[in-house]
């Protein structure tokens, strides 16, 4: 493998631009995100997803393997049928009866996948490094007598020998494959390596590439990017990252890491991200974490003083974009880290105007509170809280009561 | 991905109990943060961030205790750029603090509505009662992502020149991607005369590739919580980062992560927020294979699908039945249960197991798996008796 300075090339890719029209997603959750240990789609419900991502505008659908059957591939017949706009893809191992059941679906697209790791080939196919090629290009061939668009996915690709990787990417580009879908199957990468070893593929093959990365290290979003650094056009995403083990590159991180970090604006509907991830969590009886990157509810809610201060006097302080455009809500609460000027804020919104050394006394009161009860107040207890504060200090009051108690 | 072994000294300095309390509707109870700070130090995190003492009493009174304590790692408290905070650090008995100043235009304009000399001036008198105090300091600047450069190389070599111990870079607003921290760390650490410390949020999932970047860049230190837990979408995960560069960068921090999933396990519940099933290293999850083709590989070899074992990180690996499941699967679930089936038999009972479980949209219980299997034999015999019957 050829060495290549990390810092040279590297800057110079930092300033390179990205042409947003050349970047793609191909969304996964309804195959990679399904496949997850434990989720189950109902058909009604993948087909609901795929409308939602074609609405929001993403450029193909991973539909499922039509080669299980049943109702599996009844969900991909339907959604295939349903007249998107954009492309569906059917998952295939390189067997010729997956591809003859993906075209019985009526996709338009096919994905090959088979191993291209020593360790892979071996341990798992128990075959050998000619008999994938092989199989690449009979399947690929196959597939391609039936008019469709190909992307061969080279599994544990992070994991392979290079130079056979390579000759993995030639044999798909020469039978005649549309891309190559590089599969960092268990996260393993680091943005640096991902970025060496797709830069080769491209420059040496000339094949489009497709990232899909996998988050164990919590690296997925970084590693896609550095593939796209790379010249990789494909991303394949799943909403929520939801996949296999830690998951796969968040569908929703992807595309505000490309608008917001790179510049790469693709022009999608993202005020439909929140209610699309409310959405799948659901349907994969998955929680969405409050601190979910994008459209978790905790984001735009802010307690510590700090934050909340610069916040309420410019929200650009602390955030790169706004609330909506992610469809969230910007929220002020008041805890144990909340102090003057957060006070005020609060109290004022919930219709009480108070002094400084108001807030301050309310501070020190609040932060007791909150440390009892483990938790941020709620609306009414703040009131609640404030309330008895105005009925007790001011010291003739306190007289009064002490000359009840003596009566 | 074999790496030469990295020979500098890397840190990692925990803020589960500082930034990760910070966390909007997060509160710890002093045991629990007595007790997470004791499980830190016990699985040998370098250093920990333990408090805020200038936000009262109560905050005060729980940093005294665990600053009485004895502690292998060192213990830091954080303070805003202000005399008095410094001084609150001092009267818990405090040693090492870390003073904390934004840095960038806008945070200068609009939070503070000041303008750069009164940030130098703010930070020359917080140092000077730290000085004075005999402290050990870091200096933290906060938005230093969004800063101008050469500004930020000024309260570095400030820093330098009065003695402080680290230099902490914010990416406050998740400014960065790793190819930036890479270029913007190696300028800096480049420049500065004295460590550099990074510290990244998660606003777009890229706060542990950030934090790996910068120790590529050059940083020796990293800020992390457990789980992640901080402010909006949280910072670098500390069982993350340990893992990371153990795998990826081959450093070796000496941390015993088989407590990993127990001490997830704890801040999860103190702060009242379930590990996802799915979070990068301790998720239960990560090490569950329900897809035929995954089960198969792992049962081969788990190398095929697993780059560490379970029990690494106090983790089990789990089979799970369902949807996805291929007849090995049933084949190696059933040999569990010391049960021995042919490949007809297997096949025939993935088939019932796999309607189940799109029935009931979820994975099988190992009951509901004999169930079937139950079942499965009843009928089999019933077919077997009615030929006989007939006879």
């Amino acid at each position: 493998m050829r060495e290549i300075d990390l810092f040279t090339e590297f800057s110079r890719k930092a300033g390179t631009e990205i042409n947003p029209n050349d970047i793609k997603i191909d969304d996964t959750t309804l195959r990679d995100g399904e496949q997850t240990a434990g989720v189950v789609f109902a058909n009604e419900e993948k087909i609901h997803i795929a409308k939602m991502l074609d609405k929001i505008g993403v450029h193909q659908i991973e539909a499922g393997i039509p080669a299980m059957g049943g109702d599996e591939k009844e969900a991909i017949k339907k959604i295939a049928s349903l007249g998107l706009s954009c492309s569906i893809l059917g998952w295939n191992r390189a067997v010729k009866s997956d591809i003859d059941a993906s075209v019985e679906c009526g996709v338009d697209a096919v994905a090959i996948s088979i191993s291209s790791s020593d360790i892979h080939i071996e341990h798992k196919l128990r075959k050998s490094r000619e008999w994938v090629l092989e199989s690449v290009k009979t399947c690929v061939d196959y597939a391609k007598g039936f008019n469709l668009y190909v992307s061969v996915n080279a599994e544990d690709a992070s994991r392979s020998d290079m130079e056979f990787l390579l000759s993995f990417a030639r044999t798909a580009r020469d039978a005649g494959a549309d891309r190559l879908r590089y599969c960092d199957t268990l996260g393993t990468l680091d943005p640096f390596e991902t970025f060496i070893r797709v830069k080769n593929i491209i420059d040496i093959m000339g094949i489009d590439v497709e990232m899909h990365t996998h988050n164990d290290f919590g690296m997925a979003i970084a590693n896609a990017i550095a593939g796209i650094k790379a010249g990789a056009i494909y991303v394949n995403t799943t909403i929520n990252g939801l996949g296999e083990r830690a998951g796969n590159a968040a569908f929703e991180e992807l595309v505000m890491a490309l608008k917001y970090i790179e510049g790469v604006d693709m022009g999608f509907d993202t005020t439909l991200f929140r209610s699309l991830s409310e959405y799948v969590a659901r349907a994969s009886d998955r929680v969405l974490p409050t601190w979910k990157p994008i459209v978790g509810g905790n984001l735009f809610v802010y307690e510590a003083e700090s934050k909340a201060s610069g916040v309420l006097a410019n929200p650009q302080t602390y955030e790169l974009f706004n609330e909506n455009e992610v469809g969230l809500e910007r929220k002020i609460i008041l805890g144990k880290y909340s102090g003057v000027n957060t006070i005020i804020y609060k109290l004022n919104a919930l219709g009480i105007k108070i002094s400084h050394k108001e807030a301050e006394e309310l501070a020190e009161i609040i932060r007791d509170k909150t440390t009892a009860l483990k938790r941020a107040l709620f609306d009414s207890e703040i009131i609640e809280t404030y309330k008895s504060y105005k009925g007790k200090p001011g010291k003739s009051k306190v007289e009064k009561a002490g000359k009840k108690g003596g009566k | 991905m074999a790496k030469k072994k990295d020979k500098r000294h890397i840190n990692i300095i925990d803020t589960t109990l500082r930034n990760g309390e910070q966390t909007a509707g997060v509160v710890f109870s002093k045991h629990e943060k007595i007790r997470i700070a004791k499980m830190l130090d016990e699985i040998g995190i370098p250093e920990i961030e333990i408090g805020t003492p200038s936000l009262g009493d109560v905050e005060r009174k729980i940093v005294k205790e665990i600053l009485k304590d004895s502690f292998n790692s060192r213990l830091f408290v954080y303070c805003e750029a202000e005399p008095e905070n410094i001084e609150y650090a001092v009267k818990c008995g405090a040693k090492n603090v870390i003073i904390n100043i934004s840095t960038s235009d806008i945070h200068i304009k609009e939070k503070y509505k000041k303008n750069k000399t009164w940030v130098i001036n703010k930070l020359r008198e917080a140092i000077r009662t730290a000085r004075q105090n005999g402290l050990n300091f870091i200096i933290s600047a906060e938005d230093a992502t969004r800063t101008d450069l050469g500004f930020l190389l000024r309260l570095i070599s400030i820093a330098s020149k009065k003695g402080a111990y680290r230099f902490r870079i914010c990416d406050t607003v998740s400014r960065l991607d790793p190819f930036r921290t890479f270029l913007d760390i190696s300028t800096i650490s480049s420049a500065a005369d004295l460590p550099i410390e990074v510290y990244n949020h998660n606003d777009f999932g890229m706060a542990t590739a950030n934090g790996m970047a910068a120790i590529r860049g050059g940083a020796s230190s990293l800020v992390v919580s457990v789980g992640g837990l901080g402010e909006g979408t949280g910072n670098a995960a500390m069982e993350e980062i340990v893992m990371a560069l153990r795998y990826l960068e081959n450093i070796e921090l000496g941390i015993e992560t088989s407590r990993f999933r127990e001490i997830a396990e704890y801040v999860a519940r103190a702060s009242s927020r379930a590990v996802p099933v799915w979070k990068a290293i301790v998720g239960t999850n990560v090490f569950a294979h329900e897809s035929g083709i995954h089960v198969d590989g792992v049962i081969k070899n788990p190398r095929n699908y697993e780059i560490f074992n379970p029990s690494e990180v106090g983790l089990t690996r789990q089979l799970v039945v369902g949807k996805h499941s291929g007849s090995h699967t049933i084949l190696h679930k059933f040999k569990e249960f010391n049960i021995e089936l042919t490949d007809k038999q297997a096949n025939e009972i993935l088939a019932l197991a796999r309607d189940m479980s799109v029935d009931f949209k979820r994975p099988l219980f190992d009951k509901e798996l004999m169930y079937i299997y139950n079942e499965f034999k009843k009928k089999n015999k019933s077919k077997k008796k009615e030929p006989e019957n007939q006879e």
